[in-house]
């Protein structure tokens, strides 16, 4: 699934640690979400769109709808 | 629904959870070294019982250490120990499965045992092995795909 969180964290200038670090995920998982190789669960979803205070859908595209 | 935020481990954590999972296998290896000499039902007993609790606080570590990971970290973990091994024990099982069928034609090495327990014993051993590589590739795997 394609999603525009590296456009979203660089438009606040934030690098891949911090949104790790707001998130609680690792950096690792930052860079797995961002090259849309791993879609995340709808809680980690859910706090990706809180943290960003935008829809789910604003963030992740469905590529097949 | 809850996702829980968390410190992951980093480099640190990670050779903690090593260390200490090294040391409670030398502690248990010593301590079934010593109760080894213990002879009769009450040695296997003491035995049974020592083994359990280094079990116990090695599943203790690993219950600590996976609450420590993320969502991404576990599926490659899970992702990796179903594919990976049961590769890993696919590959085992039919190496030892031809070892044990055609008896007269391979001649085991010293090591892998001459009694009944040793070699009931270096097998399972030998499986496990091979699901640890195979997990261990897989895991690689996993996050190389994910770069």
């Amino acid at each position: 699934m394609k999603n525009r969180l590296k456009v979203l964290r660089a438009e606040r200038d934030w690098s891949q640690a911090h949104l790790a670090q707001e998130l609680g995920v690792s950096r690792q998982t930052v860079n797995a979400l961002e090259t849309g190789r791993y879609d995340p669960s709808l809680p980690l979803a859910f706090k990706i769109a809180r943290l960003f205070e935008m829809p789910i859908e604003s963030i992740f595209i469905d590529e097949e709808g | 629904m809850s996702f829980k935020s968390f410190k992951p481990l980093g480099v640190r954590g990670a050779l903690l959870v090593f260390a200490v999972s090294l040391g409670l296998g030398l502690i248990g290896g010593v301590l079934g070294v010593i109760l080894s000499e213990q002879p009769g039902v009450a040695g296997f007993a003491m035995t049974a019982v020592m083994l359990s609790l280094v079990m116990a606080a090695a599943l203790s570590i690993c219950v600590w250490w996976w609450r420590h990971l993320d969502e991404a970290a576990r599926e490659a973990h899970k992702w990796a120990w179903f594919w990976g091994g049961t590769s890993g024990m696919a590959v085992g099982a039919v190496l030892l499965m031809a070892l044990s069928l055609r008896r007269d034609e391979v001649v085991l090495p010293q090591w892998a045992g001459e009694t009944p327990p040793e070699l009931l014993l270096n097998g399972m051993m030998a499986i496990l092995l091979f699901q640890l590589a195979g997990y261990g590739l897989a895991w690689a795997w996993w996050w190389l795909g994910r770069r």
